[in-house]
């Protein structure tokens, strides 16, 4: 390969894929993690339970010959009949098309319809002959290694995509923090704190590997915040209060507040503070929707959940704090000096500030606690700083395409010819991109 | 997903959402097409001037078979200087677009359609040659013709991947295209044979007017004097199209070019999703297998436990 | 189901039930070890002779018994060259999950496109008849799903051309 094409940078997310070419600065697209086929929706999970019951089953169900026998496998094409993204959302819309989600929880749960998914990614989207690029594929944080072999025999075996490199999200979005000015040293080691919309992870890594047992996850994350300001304007009565206007609103107005009872104070003081969005219909007509203490108090849910869920209340800074305590005591330094946001949900104003303050808050005490047990010895002190990027939004894909981008890339992927000569168990170790020893 | 689609989509829906009259933003994106193709998509400037550069590995080939020209025919008054390290560039200005939605969705399409119409110069040529020949060889009876009308014209040749090319020739009565390919691997070489069989069964089965395909292992005769070419192995192939007269007419042209330009891509798409789809298969075989052997099992019989206390229960 | 096709299954479940009759039965060159006799081969004694159940030349079954383990070995019908890449691929696949099929062999016997290893400690835990079917009915089906996978082969490649030279016509 004489020409380097760029590799192919893919993060399948619970939600949203994320796809494009290393080296750019945003994913080329990003769409919902969807396919649409046809015939209703899948029953239960399992594989291949989403495809229609049509010629070329296997015909175990009737033991052998099975209804219509070959003469209608012959054209059994509905298996190219799908849409996926936006496309699959619109199909489900209409008949004769099921939508499905193969990913839950962040695991590939249905392995036919994500092939498929990936199939319709790479040569409709990207239009990229998989033989000629690298592709970097993430997983979640404690992804079983027999599903990166089933990710891997599915790019190799169907796909002969030239090389492979899976990376951990988190790992990911800890690269892509590099770009921050905050960040001097290029360091693997770092608290993530991953919201995106069904759930919020608290993930330690030290020096690129994450430490599993230390994991949190929080059930508070995008679309609670959703669902709050939603219920703010049903309680106003606001003229709109669909789901989509509270997104609109949590996306444009919303910002975390260092204190909110000073915070109720200066609205009251500064009635500009008070908003107004527009409402757009699409048969012409507006309505316009007052926005008040929500800007505020909508992401407030994360530091102080008991204003909107009254099962969890522990607030996410001294999750944050507990994760970093239940780690190894060696990393913990690196992890309190590393606290790396990433995901759509920690993009809210001064939401870094707030939480570093907040967690800062709490590691003074304990080390306040602590000197006056031991009678008068003097602690060093302890660096506590979140880090905010500009990259937030896509942290893993972004950190993919860096990491994708760097002329070493290509050395740490295993290629076709060694998955052909060891097979799909050589996925279960990857060389540490962007480990120590790399640029 | 039967067809690939001629255009590119990022380009396309990247176009569309600036043209909508969105707030700019500055973009900066290396994009990859098929066949090793790469866009570079900008705003250098500023953010309401976008360029667009692509380089095609083979472009010294196709301006040498007047892709100047196409190209120019196409984007006229939006060429600008090529951007270093690509071939060709275009330059839109976003204060300055065409008039009308129209024009401007015509503008979008041309645009996404850059690469192939990068790639249709040689074909265009070819199929002007054989206007050319055709009307020369009317003067004639097939014996008496010269020489040159007869053999027809030279074969241009596009190395558009880095072992595999396209070669089309013009004769008074055809023009041939062949795509030479290469399989990787072993699987995708049985299976692309399987596939090319029936390209060349499908004229005599189903579709009478279809260009006549042939298929070998062994470089075909039209390319016999062009020197280095690889022959015989498995792993390379040969397939011919062979456009007729009712193929080359001027109104079906552009659709014709557009299409044949997919073969190489749609082909090893289909491949892929033959495999993919005979994966689907096998898992669901496989689970049925393993249905088969878990009834070996036998049940774990019920047994009735009591807690220290006397009570009993059911092991769930 | 063909002429040939029934005697010939029926040979290879009485061979196999036959073959199954096996003990615990601890190393004699390792102590306290226990493993598959067949596999290791330190002690002739304790081998059995092997059998080749053949339909065909290219189907047939190699049976290798021993005191406390069994090696059945299946040569799947390869026609041609698609079928062999099929088979290949997907013995390949059933493979690569032979943690859930606890009595697949990880590699197969020289020779043969599947093996299975049935031990001792297999036929305590599991029935031992439905063990032979469960043998039996991979057979049968695994020439099924090839042929079918074969068939929708031809199918697609058949599709796929004609659509492709349709927007010709």
């Amino acid at each position: 390969m004489a020409l380097q094409t760029p590799a192919v940078v893919m993060d399948n997310g619970t939600g949203y894929s994320k796809l494009g070419f290393a080296g750019n600065d945003s994913p080329s697209f990003v769409f919902p993690t969807a396919i649409a086929t046809r015939g209703g929706p899948a029953g239960g999970g399992g594989s291949g339970s989403g495809r229609p019951a049509v010629a070329n089953k296997p015909s175990f169900l009737t033991g052998g010959a099975g209804p219509g026998g070959h003469l209608s496998a012959k054209r059994g094409t509905e298996d190219l009949d799908f849409y996926i993204g936006d496309e699959a959302l619109a199909a489900a819309a209409g008949p004769g098309y099921g939508i499905h989600y193969p990913i839950r929880h962040g695991q590939i749960e249905n392995w036919d319809h994500m092939e498929r998914f990936w199939s319709n990614s790479i040569f409709k989207y990207l239009r990229v002959e998989p033989e000629d690029h690298y592709f970097l594929l993430t997983e979640p944080p404690l992804n079983p290694p027999e599903n990166r072999e089933n990710t891997a025999e599915i790019m190799f075996e169907s796909f002969n995509c030239a090389g492979l490199y899976i990376a951990v999200q988190a790992v990911l979005a800890l690269a892509a923090s590099w770009t921050s000015s905050k960040v001097q040293d290029r360091s693997l080691t770092g608290t993530v704190i991953d919201s995106g919309e069904g759930v919020t992870h608290v993930i330690p890594v030290a020096e690129g590997y994450v430490i599993g047992s230390s994991i949190k996850s929080i059930p508070i994350a995008g679309r609670d915040i959703t669902h709050f300001v939603q219920s703010l304007l049903r309680d106003r009565g606001e003229p709109d209060s669909s789901l989509k206007t509270a997104e609109r609103i949590k996306e444009e107005f919303c910002y975390v507040c260092p204190d909110i009872v000073k915070e109720f104070a200066r609205f009251d003081r500064e009635p500009d503070r008070f908003a107004k969005h527009t409402v757009n219909y699409p048969n012409g007509k507006s309505a316009i929707v007052d926005v008040g203490y929500e800007r505020f108090l909508a992401p407030e849910i994360f530091f102080n959940p008991e204003i909107y869920s009254s099962d969890f209340l522990t607030p996410l800074p001294t999750i944050v704090d507990t994760v970093i305590q239940t780690s190894p005591i060696d990393v913990r330094r690196g992890l309190y000096k590393n606290i790396v946001l990433s995901g759509g949900s920690t993009l809210y104003k001064d939401f870094g500030r707030r939480l570093q303050r907040d967690i800062r808050h709490l590691v003074d005490a304990r080390i306040r606690a602590s000197e006056l047990r031991s009678g008068g010895a003097k602690s060093g002190g302890l660096e506590v700083q979140v880090i905010t990027h500009k990259r937030q939004r896509h942290g893993p894909w972004f950190g993919g395409s860096l990491l994708g981008q760097t002329p070493e890339f290509r050395s740490y992927c295993h290629t076709k010819a060694e998955y052909d000569e060891i097979g799909p168990s050589i996925v279960r170790r990857f060389a540490l991109l962007g480990g120590p020893g790399s640029t | 997903m039967l067809l690939l689609d001629y255009q590119n989509v990022l380009i396309e829906s990247l176009l569309k959402d600036r043209f909508s009259g969105a707030p700019p933003v500055a973009i900066d994106q290396v994009v990859s097409d098929f066949d090793g193709v790469t866009f570079h998509i900008s705003t250098p400037e500023s953010k309401s001037k976008i360029l667009i550069s692509i380089s095609v590995r083979c472009y010294k080939e196709l301006v040498q078979y007047g892709a100047q020209a196409v190209l120019e025919r196409e984007y006229g008054p939006y060429i600008v200087d090529p951007e270093s390290g690509y071939d060709f560039s275009l330059l839109v200005d976003l204060e300055n677009l065409p008039e009308g939605q129209e024009a401007r969705d015509d503008l979008i399409r041309r645009i996404s359609l850059l690469k192939r119409n990068a790639m249709a110069a040689p074909f265009e040529q070819a199929f002007d040659e054989f206007e050319a020949l055709q009307e020369e060889a009317s003067k004639y009876t097939s014996e008496s013709a010269p020489q040159g009308v007869k053999e027809g014209g030279e074969v241009r040749a596009i190395h558009y991947r880095e072992q595999e090319a396209i070669y089309i020739k013009a004769s008074h009565d055809r023009v041939t295209v062949i795509f030479s390919t290469i399989f990787s691997d072993e699987t995708d070489r049985v299976f692309g044979k399987v596939f090319l069989q029936e390209f060349v069964d499908a004229r005599k089965r189903a579709i009478q007017n279809a260009p006549q395909v042939l298929f070998r292992n062994d470089r075909p005769l039209e390319l016999s004097h062009i020197p280095g070419l690889p022959s015989g192995k498995g792993e390379i192939g040969y397939i011919t199209f062979v456009l007729f007269p009712r193929h080359l007419q001027r109104k079906r042209r552009e659709e014709v070019i557009s299409h044949i330009q997919t073969f190489r891509d749609y082909f090893h798409y289909h491949i892929k999703a033959s495999k993919a789809y005979i994966h689907s298969r096998m898992r669901r075989r496989t689970a049925d297998f393993l249905q088969v052997l878990r009834r070996a099992r036998p049940e774990a019989e019920e047994k009735e436990r009591k807690t220290a206390s006397g009570r009993s229960f059911r092991v769930q | 189901m063909s002429q040939s096709l029934r005697p010939y299954l029926q040979c290879v479940r009485s061979s196999v039930t036959a073959a199954l009759s096996l003990s615990n039965f601890a190393s004699q060159v390792a102590e306290r070890h226990n493993f598959p006799e067949i596999e290791a081969g330190y002690s002739p004694e304790a081998l059995l002779n092997p059998l080749t159940v053949a339909r065909n030349d290219h189907e047939r079954v190699f049976i290798e018994p021993s005191i406390n383990s069994v090696r059945i070995s299946i040569k799947i019908k390869q026609a041609d060259e698609i079928e062999h890449i099929l088979v290949h691929k997907f013995t390949r696949f059933l493979t690569q999950r032979a943690e859930a099929f606890f009595i697949l062999r990880r590699k197969p016997v020289k020779g043969y496109d599947i093996s299975f290893l049935i031990t001792n400690f297999h036929t305590e835990e599991m029935l031992k008849h439905k063990l032979v079917d469960f043998i039996i009915q991979f057979m049968e089906e695994v020439d099924k799903e090839i042929s079918e996978m074969k068939l929708f082969l031809n199918a697609r490649a058949r599709f796929v051309a004609e659509s492709f030279l349709t927007p010709f016509d």
